[in-house]
């Protein structure tokens, strides 16, 4: 993935989330969708659309940062990969620099 | 009045004439139908509904008529047509009745679009409904007929009518289509059920319809608060294990098991937090109706 990529939610994107316990449940209202998340892709979803258009290097130290977390725990590819899997279902899109 | 309450031959000659119109809360269904054995067996299974007037107005309006096509020489065939249409190849005249439970229970998961409709058996005691959400195959109508037989108020073994706002169940009281070995097991379980004529050969192998209780049709109004969610899952010979599981996962299954959760969206998402919230969720395996009976009351006992 190029570091260059800047995350945004897609236009018109709505997203409920009902946090349980055990789990996260996201309901994309766009295409009617319910997503099972851990707190990392939800706290991810969360800096994505507090501030769109940051780069992947700053929303992982914002992570990081949030979660209370140091890098072994949640490594900079695994965020990538993270990000990846949530533009595959069409809750993040990104934008080339 | 009763259906009960009206001789066969009245309700045969209605049916042939404009229909009869009966209310199934949540919905009136006027059938009309010139088959004298649809009316015989109408008749009996549905004694305990109350007739509406025949100038109301009906949300489901069915037709069973004779089928055109060269088959009907070799066996006469019925055609179930629902406000003109007709969804559905044309069945052996004989089974026309379990074409009717059928038709009705497509054309209710078609339109009740102002309730999620959860692909789910539920039974309710002391106010506290028990949601039985599983595919065909689980058992769930057979568990859910024993459980009324036991005296719990029977809702559906089909249908979990969620109301969108809050969470709560309503009934939709009909008979229990049993199936092949279950047929036998309930015959045995309740020995003064009602259980209608047998149809074998169905697309589904012997049907044959369970009567649903006269207390659970006449308060076929009174929603439920759901008290439990219970995933069962039925294995010949098993022992019954009841296994709590997270509230995520539960709202998974429970949203993945509704008919119309994308067509309700948002609505349909609150309501099943609504659910999974209010109560715990279970997977259910048995091999047995009287160890399921006790699982369920190891987790319902103190709340229904």
């Amino acid at each position: 993935m190029d570091t260059s990529h800047r995350w945004r939610i897609p236009a018109g994107q709505r997203l409920l989330f009902e946090d349980f316990d055990d789990g996260i449940v996201a309901f994309d209202t766009a295409v009617g969708a319910t997503h099972l998340l851990n707190v990392s892709a939800a706290e991810t979803l969360a800096i994505i659309e507090a501030a769109p258009d940051l780069a992947t290097d700053d929303i992982h130290r914002r992570l990081l940062a949030r979660l209370e977390i140091g890098e072994d725990a949640l490594p900079y590819d695994s965020l990538q990969e993270l990000l990846a899997h949530l533009e595959d279902l069409g809750l993040v899109a990104v934008r080339t620099a | 009045m009763n259906v009960g309450e009206l001789s066969p031959a009245l309700v045969s000659s209605r049916m042939a004439a404009d229909g009869l119109a009966v209310a199934i809360p949540p919905v009136t269904v006027r059938l009309r139908s010139p088959l004298r054995q649809v009316a015989t067996q109408f008749h009996s299974l549905y004694a305990d509904y109350v007739v509406a007037d025949a100038s109301d107005y009906a949300d489901i309006d069915v037709r069973l008529v004779p089928a055109g096509g060269a088959r009907r020489w070799l066996r006469p065939q019925v055609q179930f047509v629902v406000d003109g249409v007709m969804p559905f190849d044309a069945f052996p005249q004989d089974h026309a009745l379990p074409l009717f439970e059928w038709g009705l229970n497509w054309v209710f998961s078609h339109r009740m679009h102002d309730h999620l409709v959860l692909h789910a058996a539920a039974v309710a005691r002391g106010g506290r409904a028990l949601l039985l959400p599983a595919w065909p195959g689980s058992g769930k109508s057979t568990l859910a007929a024993s459980l009324a037989s036991r005296g719990w108020r029977f809702f559906s073994d089909e249908f979990g009518l969620v109301k969108l706002d809050g969470g709560d169940v309503i009934p939709f009281v009909r008979p229990v289509a049993l199936k092949n070995q279950s047929i036998a097991v309930m015959r045995a379980f309740d020995p003064h059920a009602f259980i209608g004529t047998s149809f074998p050969k169905t697309r589904k192998g012997t049907v044959a319809h369970l009567r649903a209780p006269a207390e659970s049709v006449r308060r076929a109004r009174e929603p439920a608060r759901v008290g439990a969610v219970v995933f069962p899952d039925f294995e010949a010979g098993a022992e019954a294990s009841m296994r709590r599981i997270d509230k995520a996962t539960a709202f998974l299954k429970l949203a993945g098991n509704a008919f119309n959760y994308e067509v309700v969206g948002e609505r349909g998402f609150k309501a099943v937090a609504a659910i999974i919230r209010g109560c715990e969720s279970y997977i259910l395996r048995y091999g047995d109706l009287d160890a399921a009976h006790a699982a369920i009351e190891g987790v319902m006992g103190d709340r229904a």
